[in-house]
């Protein structure tokens, strides 16, 4: 909320300055509240206002941010300490203008290291014991504070984020971590160096409660420190600064002195002019080959891009299995419903076959029995009329032959009238039905499809819709018995064709079934629909019996002619509309 | 005098139905086929024909059609080893004047052959007397039918002469011409003679 309130009164005074140049934009390196930050900076640069006539606004920037800003050139100038320093020189090209010498110290290149605060009561001779201690700093990207450890624990194999027990953050003010080690609510804290000869000398701690451990003997300065020590902050120019500028504000910055109000705020003692940062970037590159310390914001930054790209890839690829999933759940359950009305197409023909059997049985004993009436029928029809012829000629003085013929008469009656009931008993009635005879065909071929299929053979159809009123399966029996004949006429026939027409003419449906087979010779011929006759080893020689008694029962008729090249039958039966009796 | 005919391919039943009938005195003559038969009889001829249904090539009910299509006298009585309601329907339709079981029987065939006889003589005469009527009529110019029409409406000769714009003495001469062509005495009798030609 401050900091909001402070860039509007940045940006009011820049508006207040009214000479119409834009503000120069500092951007100072921030880990504690950005007022406090704000209030040190801002009297150097009000300052160098003064000296150069442009108008500054000071921006305490938390790292994030500092980064943000100078990667879009939201910035001119940066604050920064000496490891954002490098890195943004390394990674921006930010040009480093001067180094600060803050106060105690007068060697700019060493100016700032870290310190491990503990209790005065506990012994750490060994960097290794560490890890057993719970350990406290204010910001991993805190470079007094951590990073500059960070860097000697590296150079020991040792990984803070992972091999420390306990590794809190927690902040700032710096002065908070001395109470929790003195609190023991932590071991050890890791804060710049100065930070606890400067809390002694405001009397925040006792004087010999706490101590820095680890210490490195360091000439020439004046606070405990465990580490090597490091320049402190700097002070950049971004690549789009013009330098002139820059000149001017060097110049008044290089005017402060250490009595100076500004630099007693700022809490240095002058600027320098830059530093030797060899050690800087030796320390970043220890740091980068660590991830714990590497300037995740920046990487992330960079990954950003193909961590988006790889998660939509991710993404991609989660639909893509979604979408195969799918699919193959649809075809699965496409290929289940497939199979199963293949099975039941499978059961219905089975089915269709069995009753087609049943009928053709039937039919055939009928017929049998039929024919072997007719064979008995004759001859005893001749022996009737024989009989009853002699009984014509008798004269009236034969009384005696009279009675004898007659009795034979009767018993010619008799087995006649045996034989009627046999055949009455073998005769099925017919079923009528509405029946669509397209449909018929259709059906009738796929019931003899295996036989089409030994043959290679495909039948050339055209058929019209026809419906009439016919016993369906008396019809099938029609239909399979002159195909199954035609099949057979044409079964050592190396093109065999079947053509099959449907049509309705002058009230009648006419079935035409063609055939390229042997054909019949022409006794052969005018006997095809008498019972027993057959040119098949194995026939029985009433197929053609049975369909003409069939097709004379509908009321229709059935011829067959030889064609050049086998033989063609010709069905008629009459469109009924409705069933008569 | 008619003659039967029989025409079965079974030659032993027709043998022995012949010889049946020969015993009850009347002769006949048998046939094996429809072809046969076809070409030795005259159709045009009064005559009772007994048909086998079942026959190859032509089978009986086939050449009863034919018979009937032929406009023949012959009466025609099919026979058939196992008949159908179906065939039986069919047969009388067509115009058979029965349809019966083989075998038979004789007493019953014979009383259905008297029966067959005066019907094929009676549509005989029919016939020839249809025939004698169209030649009679066939004779007549074109006026006097013209007039014969007129006649047969009933009316007079002097209403004729008027329609036809004729004198009445023409019409006369034609009148007398037609009653003698038609061999008729008056006009009722030609209305009676004409009427059965139409029947």
């Amino acid at each position: 909320m401050k900091r909001i309130l402070l860039l509007i009164t940045s940006l009011l005074s820049c508006f207040a300055s009214a000479d119409g140049n834009e503000p120069l934009r500092i951007g100072v390196l921030s880990f504690a509240s950005p007022d406090t930050v704000y209030q040190r900076w801002a009297p150097t640069f009000d300052r160098v206002a003064e000296n150069t006539g442009h108008t500054f606004s000071v921006l305490p920037l938390t790292p994030g941010e500092l980064q943000e800003f100078v990667a879009n050139d939201k910035l001119d100038f940066i604050i920064g300490n000496a490891l954002t320093t490098v890195t943004f020189k390394k990674d921006y090209g930010v040009s480093n203008l001067l180094s600060l010498v803050p106060n105690y110290h007068s060697d700019p290149d060493h100016a700032v290291g870290s310190a491990l605060i503990t209790r005065s009561s506990l012994n750490i001779e060994d960097i290794g014991q560490l890890s057993t201690m719970s350990v406290v700093s204010s910001d991993p990207n805190a470079f007094g504070g951590f990073q500059i450890l960070a860097g000697e624990l590296a150079s020991h194999s040792i990984n803070p984020f992972k091999d420390f027990k306990k590794l809190t953050f927690v902040g700032f003010p710096q002065d908070k971590l001395l109470n929790l080690v003195l609190d023991k609510k932590a071991d050890v804290a890791i804060l710049p160096s100065c930070v606890l000869e400067s809390a002694i000398k405001k009397g925040l701690v006792p004087e010999t409660a706490l101590k820095v451990v680890l210490q490195k003997e360091v000439p020439n300065y004046e606070c405990a420190v465990s580490s090597s020590l490091y320049p402190s902050y700097a002070f950049s120019k971004l690549g789009h600064t013009d330098h002139v500028l820059a000149t001017q504000v060097v110049k008044s910055l290089l005017k402060i002195t250490n009595k100076d109000k500004e630099a007693i705020s700022g809490r240095y003692q002058y600027w320098s002019a830059p530093v030797n940062d060899r050690e800087v970037f030796r320390l970043l590159r220890t740091l980068n080959r660590w991830p714990f310390v590497t300037n995740w914001e920046f990487l992330l930054k960079g990954a950003v891009p193909w961590v988006i790209g790889a998660l939509i890839l991710l993404l991609l690829g989660y639909l893509h299995h979604l979408r195969v999933k799918r699919l193959v759940v649809l075809r699965t359950r496409a290929l289940s419903s497939e199979m199963e009305q293949h099975q039941r197409t499978q059961k219905e023909l089975f089915e269709q076959q069995k009753q087609f059997y049943k009928a053709q049985r039937v039919l055939l004993t009928g017929e049998m029995a039929s024919g072997i009436a007719h064979e008995l029928n004759q001859p005893l029809a001749g022996i009737r009329y024989l009989t009853q012829g002699c009984l014509y000629r008798l004269t009236p003085e034969q009384g005696e032959l009279n009675s004898a013929l007659n009795k034979a008469i009767e018993q010619v009656d008799r087995a006649q009238s045996t034989i009627k009931r046999f055949r009455q008993f073998c005769q099925q009635p017919s079923v009528y039905e509405k029946c669509d005879l397209k449909n018929l065909i259709e059906e009738t071929l796929n019931l003899m499809a295996p036989e089409f299929k030994r043959m290679h053979l495909s039948p050339k159809l055209s058929l019209e819709r026809v419906t009439t009123i016919a016993d369906i399966s008396l019809i099938q029996q029609v239909l399979v018995n002159l195909i199954r004949n035609a099949l057979d006429a044409m079964e050592s026939d190396d093109m065999p064709q079947l053509g099959i027409q449907l049509v309705e003419e002058d009230k009648h449906a006419v079935i035409i079934i063609e055939d390229s087979g042997i054909g019949l010779s022409e006794e052969a011929l005018s006997r095809l629909f008498f019972p027993f006759e057959t040119s098949k080893e194995k026939g029985l020689g009433l197929g053609m019996v049975i369909c003409k008694r069939i097709v004379e029962e509908h009321g229709g008729q059935i011829h067959a002619v030889n064609l050049i090249k086998g033989l063609k039958i010709t069905v008629s039966l009459p469109i009924k509309e409705q069933q008569d009796v | 005098m008619c003659d039967i005919y029989l025409v079965d391919d079974d030659q032993d039943v027709l043998d022995s139905l012949s010889w049946m009938l020969d015993g009850l005195g009347l002769k006949t003559q048998g046939f094996l086929n429809a072809a046969t038969f076809l070409s030795a009889v005259d159709i045009t001829r009064p005559g009772i024909a007994i048909l086998d249904i079942q026959m190859p090539d032509m089978d009986g009910i086939a050449l009863l059609h034919h018979i009937k299509a032929a406009a023949s006298p012959l009466s025609v009585i099919m026979l058939t080893g196992h008949g159908t309601i179906t065939m039986a329907v069919q047969a009388i339709q067509q115009g058979a004047i029965d349809f019966l079981e083989k075998p038979v029987d004789g007493d019953k065939l014979s009383l259905l052959l008297a029966r067959a006889k005066e019907i094929s003589l009676q549509s005989f005469d029919e016939l020839r007397l249809q025939t004698e009527i169209d030649h009679r009529v066939a004779s007549l110019t074109p006026r006097e039918h013209e007039v014969m029409l007129k006649v047969l409406e009933g009316k007079q000769n002097k209403v004729i002469a008027a329609e036809l714009n004729i004198a009445q003495r023409t019409i006369e001469l034609h009148r007398q011409k037609v009653m003698q062509k038609m061999q008729v005495s008056n006009a009722a009798e030609l209305a009676y003679l004409m009427a059965k030609s139409e029947e």
